[in-house]
């Protein structure tokens, strides 16, 4: 057994994921919640990557609005990995077994390091002028594979 | 011709009928809803909460409605065309769906929430979008908003708990 799947198969028998995969209203209420949080992610990354790309008033500055917008970026995040690790405990096993959720963590992971990677860059003191390539490359990037991250998250429910 | 027959006849046609017998297909149309009411209501939640002053705090409101304007009508129109495709499909299931008719009704408010906004509040916005407290009535607007596009994904995503 690897050790993952120890990880899975523990959550699957918590307290909170017995209740969620028992209870009728449990799931809908939080796959809502995780949408939300979705919602608010989705709008983050779509205004801060388009910014990078040049869409948008030229007045604003990408590393601005990135730094205002980081709360709700991280809040976002948060919403949707506290009610996706809760519709995981619902059926952890399934997931662990299901190829398209492994593509989604995989995809998750890579999305979140590049999206830790432009914040990082456009934290950087000179980072108020004009976008360098690698940042509208790594823009690009972050709109493919967070939009990737979505549709595998919508394909573990068809495999 | 009642609605209901209306709707009925519009789930019978072919192009309905292969629309909901393709889970693949249903699907795909239902993922590119997602990402169109996300691109709509995550743009639309930054400038509520510029309203409100949680973000942004240190932006012009008029900068931040010129900001999102694009990206929210791109969402909106990508959200349109794939849910009148989702509606083709099980017409006349959302028909008598109490779901879809509260997402209806969120939908017309939610839309109507910054028409009215535009031709009120924000026509005086030069006055106040240096303040990073905008007006009572502007942070009105802001909660209305979140509140109906909330509303509107907890009712769509109940829409397929009703059939």
């Amino acid at each position: 057994m690897s050790p993952l799947h120890t990880l899975f198969r523990w959550l699957g028998h918590t307290t909170i994921g017995v209740a969620m995969a028992r209870s009728t209203w449990g799931f809908p209420l939080i796959e809502m919640a995780h949408l939300i949080g979705l919602a608010g992610l989705g709008g983050t990354i779509l205004i801060v990557d388009l910014l990078l790309l040049g869409f948008g008033p030229g007045r604003l500055s990408p590393s601005h609005v990135a730094r205002e917008l980081r709360p709700l970026f991280v809040a976002s995040l948060t919403v949707m990995m506290v009610s996706g690790v809760l519709l995981v405990s619902a059926e952890a096993l399934k997931c662990y077994y299901n190829p398209a959720f492994r593509a989604k963590m995989a995809l998750l992971f890579l999305a979140i390091a590049i999206s830790y990677a432009i914040h990082r860059n456009l934290s950087r003191p000179g980072a108020d002028d004009r976008p360098t390539v690698w940042l509208k490359t790594a823009a690009i990037l972050s709109l493919i594979l967070w939009l990737c991250v979505g549709a595998a998250g919508r394909l573990i429910g068809l495999v | 011709m009642s609605l209901l027959h209306l709707c009925q006849w519009l789930s019978a046609t072919p192009a309905g009928t292969a629309m909901r017998e393709s889970p693949w297909i249903y699907s795909l149309i239902e993922s590119i809803h997602v990402l169109g009411i996300t691109a709509l209501a995550g743009t639309a939640a930054v400038l509520d909460l510029r309203l409100l002053g949680v973000t942004m705090r240190r932006e012009q409101v008029s900068q931040v409605v010129e900001l999102i304007t694009p990206i929210a009508w791109f969402g909106a129109a990508i959200m349109f065309g794939s849910g009148l495709l989702l509606f083709w499909a099980k017409a006349e299931n959302c028909y008598a769906n109490p779901a879809f008719r509260l997402k209806l009704l969120l939908l017309l408010l939610a839309a109507s929430n910054p028409l009215v906004f535009h031709l009120t509040t924000y026509r005086s916005v030069a006055s106040w979008e240096n303040a990073t407290e905008p007006p009572p009535r502007a942070k009105v607007a802001g909660i209305l908003s979140l509140v109906l596009w909330s509303g509107i994904i907890v009712a769509g995503r109940a829409i397929a708990y009703y059939h």
